[in-house]
């Protein structure tokens, strides 16, 4: 997030009174916060900045249901995870994942994983991350979302709350259902690569 | 699970390990961009407003719609029973008046 002291509420007073300025520092002093989480949502066939266009214009207009019961912030970073949410949502899922259809350097980080024979190499980070990313994208984005705040940010279940707005609840259900769905995701691999 | 699990968190944590590089300062002109169109788009305050109102609306005639079936209903059914109440002590014969 961008600067600690800013003032938001006096920006946003102004903001409503419809002061061009003010709109542009609050787009400013929000936009690390909304990268991020477009960034890390990021739908394929997306660019970025369109999609954080997308997340500031529906901010500017859904200001006057903000109420003030949570931070600013939180509240915008909940428009952004809907926003990505219903990307992915338009987005047809890919097709069923094999083991033939990955690339080669991808399928040496799984075996090595899965058969646990050696260590990985530090080099096999960018294949596990493109590797977890497309594994990821056989889920359905409620559940991608949660194994994506959960497993690769390691935030906490109240953290993930406050950017969702979910309950507790139902971020471990959807966490459960996910990992279930890695699970199967994984064994179909495993099979595949023996035979 | 524990096997998968154990395999998961063995290939997240090799995937954390790619470092985030892309900074994240504001592209030039996009705030001021962002803005302009900002200004230009119609609030949804007021549709917001309406869409609450129209709710409340709809609940209050609902409850009016309810209110004035169980009145209808409890004045029929009071009419009913005074209307069956008349025709107990008198005989068939006296109601056809057949003589």
């Amino acid at each position: 997030m961008g600067d600690e002291t800013f003032d938001f509420t006096g920006c946003l007073v102004r903001v409503r009174l419809r002061d061009q300025a003010a709109c542009r520092q609050l787009v400013e002093q929000l936009y690390p916060q909304v990268i991020r989480i477009v960034r890390s949502h990021l739908p394929r066939r997306v660019a970025e900045e369109d999609l954080a266009q997308e997340v500031f214009l529906k901010m500017f207009t859904r200001l006057d249901q903000y109420q003030g019961a949570v931070p600013f912030p939180h509240w915008v970073s909940r428009i952004a995870v809907t926003t990505c949410i219903d990307q992915l949502r338009a987005q047809q899922r890919r097709p069923e994942y094999r083991w033939a259809d990955l690339p080669e350097s991808q399928a040496e980080v799984l075996d090595n994983i899965l058969s646990d024979e050696r260590d990985t190499a530090p080099g096999d980070a960018l294949a596990a991350r493109e590797l977890v990313d497309r594994l990821l994208g056989q889920l359905k984005p409620d559940d991608r979302l949660v194994i994506q705040l959960l497993d690769l940010e390691q935030k906490t279940l109240a953290e993930i709350s406050e950017m969702t707005g979910w309950n507790q609840t139902l971020i471990k259900v959807r966490a459960f259902r996910a990992r279930r769905k890695l699970q199967k995701m994984f064994q179909e691999l495993k099979t595949q690569e023996k035979s | 699970m524990s096997h998968f699990n154990q395999h998961w968190r063995k290939l997240t944590a090799l995937a954390r390990q790619v470092p985030v590089d892309r900074d994240e300062m504001i592209p030039p002109g996009f705030a001021t961009r962002v803005a302009a169109r900002a200004l230009l788009a119609p609030s949804a305050g007021s549709w917001f407003m309406l869409e609450r109102l129209a709710f409340r609306g709809f609940i209050a005639a609902a409850c009016c719609g309810i209110a004035a079936m169980a009145y209808g209903l409890a004045h029929l059914g009071s009419d009913q029973v005074d209307f069956f109440a008349t025709g107990t002590t008198e005989t068939v014969v006296e109601l056809l008046d057949l003589s």
